[in-house]
C-alpha cells in the first residue's frame, strides 16, 4: 500500500503528468494513422525519451501504448479502417453506426469503453497481476495452439454469417502467414526469391491494404459521403449513457480481454473479436450485430481496452510479450535498465506500480479528449468522397511506407487491397482473413512445438484439462450456429 | 429475379481451389518440416471451399444481385446501370492510384500526392467546383508534408529522380 501511495505521489510530479499527457496526445494520433501502430509510434518516440528518468519514460511510452488503441479506434469507426489489428473488431458495428450517422454515439461508446475497459483492466492488474501470471504458466504449446484455433473457429462461425467462408478466409490468412522464412528449419518459402517477404508478409500493410485501400475504394465507387444521412445524429452523450446500459456486457467483455491479454502471443485482435462473438452469441437479437449495433462497438472496444493491463502482466512478469507493441515496450524497459520477471515487483516497485498509476489515469484523459474532439471528428463522416478518399490513401500508404521505408511495402499494401476488394465482391470478408495472418505464426510454431514435446505423438493435444475444454468450445463454436435451426425443425416438425 | 447460383461467389471459390492446389505444390520440394503445415492447410482449405460450392450448386434459389456488389448497405439489388457507373468510377480509382504510385517512385511524395488529391478531385468532384478541388489538392499535400514529415519525422518517399 506504501509503494501504491509513492507511486501516485511520483506520477503527480509535474513532469510526470506533462509525459502522461504527452503520451496521451502522441499515441492518438500515431493510433489514428493506419499502418503506424504502437510499435512504430514507441520506435520514433525512444530518441526523445532517452535521457529522461527511467519511471517518466516508462510513464510516456506507457500512455502511448495505450492511447494508440484509442485513436485506432476513432479510424475503424469513422472511416472503416483499423489503425491496428486490435481494432478490427471495432468496424463491425462502429462504422456500419456511422453509416446511420451515429458517429459520435459510437465515438461516446469508444471513449467509455476506453474508460470503463482500462480502469477494470488497470484494478485487476495492480492486484492480480501474480495471480494471472502464475495462470498464465499453465499453457503449454498444445494450450496455445488450441486456443489460437478456438479463437479462429469462433471469429470464423461468428463473423462471417456462414461458418464454412469464415473458415476458408481464416485458412487463406493462415496459409499466408508461412510465406518466408519457416519457423522451425529456416526454409524459404513462397517468397519467389522476392527479397521483401522473406522475413514474412508484413503485417501491418497487409492490414493497410485490406482495410484501408478496400474502403477507399468501396467509398470511390459510393458517390455519396460516409454517411447515408448527410447529417449527423446522436451525441456523445448518448453513447456513453448507452454504454452503461449494458453493464453484464461490460463485464465480461473485460474479463474476456483480461483472459486473452495474459496470454502471451495471443493479443488484443483476438480480445476485441471474441468479446463480440461472444456479445452476439448471448444477445436477444444476433441479427442486429455487424448492422450498427451498439453492443457490438462496447464489447469489442471494452474487451481491447482491459487487454492491454493483461498483456503488460505477461511482459513485466514474465518477459513474455503478447504483442508486437508489448515487445517494444519490453525493449524500452530494458533499455532503461528494467529487467522484466517476477522480481521487477520487489526490486523496482516504484517504477513499476507508477507505471500501473499512470496508466490508470490515462483512460481518464482518454474519455476528455474524446468527448472534447468527437463531435469534430464525426464530422469526417460528412466530407465528399472525392477528399476522403485520396486522404485515406495517402496517410494509411505513407504509414506502410514509413515502416520499413520500402516502396515495396507500398506495392504489398496496394496488392493486399486488391485481395480485400475481390473478397468482399466474393462474398467474403476480410477479418477472418486478418486473424489467421496474426495468428499464423503462433498457430505453427506451437504445433510443432507441441509434437517436439511429445514425440509426434497427438495425444498432446487432448492431453490436459485446459485442452479438452478448449476442444469442446471449438467443436461448438463450429456447429453452434447450426444447432440453433436444427433443434427447431425437430421441435416444430417440418412445415 | 431468382437465379439459380451467385455466380460472383462461385468464381471466387474456384479461384479459390486453384490457389490452394497451388499452396499444395508448391510445398512438395519443401523439406517435410517446412511442408507439412502448409501442406495441412491447403488440404483443409481445399476441402472447405469444395464442399462451399457444393452448397452452392445444391442451393434451390438465390435472389439476383443480393451479392456482387460490396455496397449492401443500400438496395438489395441495384440495377445494370448502376452497377455500370459503380464499375466506371472502380477503375478510374485504381487508375489515379497506380499513376499516383507510379509518379510517387519516381518522382517523390510530393507529386504523387498531389496527383491523388487532384485526380480525384477532378474525376470524382463536381464540375463546378473544380478550381477549389485543385486548390484542397494542393493545400492537403502541404498540410500532410509538414505534419508527418516535418513535425513527425515520419520517413517521406523520395523518388529515384532525385
Amino acid at each position: 500500500m506504501d509503494v501504491l501511495l509513492q507511486a501516485i505521489a511520483f506520477v503527480l510530479q509535474w513532469q510526470n503528468l506533462a509525459a502522461l499527457a504527452g503520451g496521451t496526445v502522441y499515441g492518438i494520433i500515431i493510433g489514428v494513422l493506419p499502418g503506424l501502430g504502437p510499435s512504430a509510434g514507441m520506435a520514433l518516440a525512444i530518441p526523445l525519451v532517452m535521457t529522461w528518468h527511467p519511471a517518466t519514460a516508462l510513464i510516456f511510452m506507457g500512455a502511448l501504448y495505450k492511447c494508440s488503441n484509442y485513436g485506432g479506434s476513432l479510424t475503424a469507426i469513422l472511416v472503416n479502417t483499423p489503425g491496428d489489428a486490435s481494432n478490427a473488431a471495432t468496424i463491425l458495428d462502429g462504422y456500419p453506426m456511422c453509416q446511420r450517422g451515429m458517429g459520435g454515439v459510437a465515438l461516446g461508446l469508444s471513449a467509455t469503453s476506453a474508460l470503463v475497459g482500462g480502469t477494470i483492466g488497470m484494478i485487476c492488474l495492480i492486484y492480480a497481476a501474480p495471480f494471472l501470471a502464475d495462470f498464465a504458466l499453465e499453457f503449454g504449446p498444445a494450450e496455445y495452439f488450441l486456443t489460437a484455433v478456438l479463437a479462429l473457429s469462433l471469429i470464423a462461425a461468428v463473423v462471417q454469417g456462414a461458418t464454412i467462408k469464415g473458415l476458408i478466409a481464416a485458412g487463406m490468412g493462415l496459409l499466408l502467414s508461412t510465406v518466408g522464412f519457416d519457423v522451425i528449419a529456416g526454409h524459404l518459402r513462397y517468397t519467389f526469391d522476392w527479397a521483401p517477404v522473406e522475413d514474412g508478409i508484413p503485417l501491418i500493410q497487409a492490414l493497410v491494404g485490406l482495410f484501408a485501400v478496400t474502403q477507399a475504394l468501396v467509398l470511390a465507387e459510393s458517390a455519396a459521403s460516409i454517411s447515408r444521412l448527410a447529417e449527423l445524429s446522436g451525441s456523445f452523450w448518448e453513447g456513453v449513457r448507452t454504454y452503461f446500459r449494458h453493464p453484464l456486457i461490460m463485464v465480461r467483455a473485460s474479463l474476456i480481454g483480461l483472459f486473452v491479454g495474459i496470454l502471451p502471443g495471443v493479443g488484443q485482435s483476438s480480445a476485441g473479436l471474441l468479446a463480440w462473438a461472444d456479445a452476439k452469441r448471448v444477445s436477444k437479437h444476433p441479427e442486429t450485430f455487424g448492422e450498427g449495433e451498439p453492443v457490438g462497438v462496447i464489447a469489442s472496444e471494452t474487451a481491447t481496452n482491459s487487454c492491454m493491463p493483461g498483456d503488460l502482466v505477461c511482459t513485466i512478469a514474465l518477459g513474455l510479450p503478447g504483442s508486437v507493441g508489448a515487445a517494444v515496450f519490453l525493449g524500452v524497459m530494458i533499455i532503461f535498465g528494467i529487467v522484466p520477471g517476477p522480481l521487477v515487483f520487489m526490486n523496482q516497485p516504484e517504477v513499476i506500480y507508477s507505471l500501473f498509476v499512470a496508466l490508470f489515469l490515462t483512460s481518464f484523459l482518454i474519455f476528455i479528449i474524446g468527448m472534447t474532439v468527437a463531435r469534430r471528428l464525426a464530422v469526417v463522416t460528412l466530407l465528399p468522397n472525392n477528399v476522403i478518399v485520396p486522404l485515406i490513401l495517402v496517410v494509411s500508404l505513407l504509414g506502410s511506407f514509413a515502416i520499413r521505408n520500402e516502396m515495396s511495402d507500398v506495392f504489398i499494401s496496394l496488392a493486399f487491397g486488391a485481395l480485400g476488394y475481390v473478397m468482399l465482391k466474393g462474398g467474403f470478408t476480410p477479418i477472418p482473413l486478418l486473424l489467421g495472418l496474426v495468428l499464423g505464426e503462433m498457430v505453427e510454431t506451437n504445433y510443432h512445438r507441441a509434437l517436439l514435446i511429445s514425440g509426434g505423438s497427438y495425444s498432446i493435444f487432448y492431453a490436459s484439462v485446459i485442452c479438452k475444454i478448449l476442444i469442446l468450445l471449438t467443436i461448438l463454436s463450429l456447429v453452434g450456429p447450426y444447432l440453433g435451426p436444427f433443434w427447431k425443425t425437430l421441435t416444430q416438425g417440418e412445415k | 429475379m431468382k437465379e439459380k447460383l451467385k455466380l460472383t461467389e462461385v468464381w471466387f471459390k474456384i479461384v479459390l481451389l486453384f490457389v490452394f492446389s497451388g499452396f499444395y505444390i508448391l510445398a512438395i520440394p519443401y523439406p517435410q518440416e517446412s511442408g507439412q503445415f502448409p501442406q495441412l492447410l491447403a488440404a483443409i482449405s481445399l476441402i472447405l471451399t469444395l464442399a462451399a460450392l457444393a452448397a452452392d450448386f445444391l442451393r434451390a434459389q438465390v435472389t439476383a444481385g443480393e451479392i456482387g456488389d460490396v455496397d449492401d448497405t443500400e438496395l438489395k439489388v441495384v440495377d445494370t446501370a448502376t452497377r455500370n457507373v459503380r464499375r466506371r468510377r472502380f477503375y478510374q480509382a485504381w487508375a489515379i492510384l497506380l499513376v499516383s504510385t507510379g509518379v510517387g517512385y519516381l518522382g517523390g511524395f510530393l507529386f504523387s500526392t498531389v496527383l491523388l488529391f487532384g485526380g480525384f478531385g477532378l474525376a470524382f468532384g463536381r464540375r463546378e467546383n473544380l478550381v477549389k478541388n485543385m486548390i484542397v489538392a494542393v493545400a492537403m499535400t502541404v498540410v500532410v508534408y509538414f505534419i508527418f514529415g516535418r513535425i513527425m519525422a515520419v520517413p517521406l518517399l523520395n523518388g529515384v529522380l532525385w
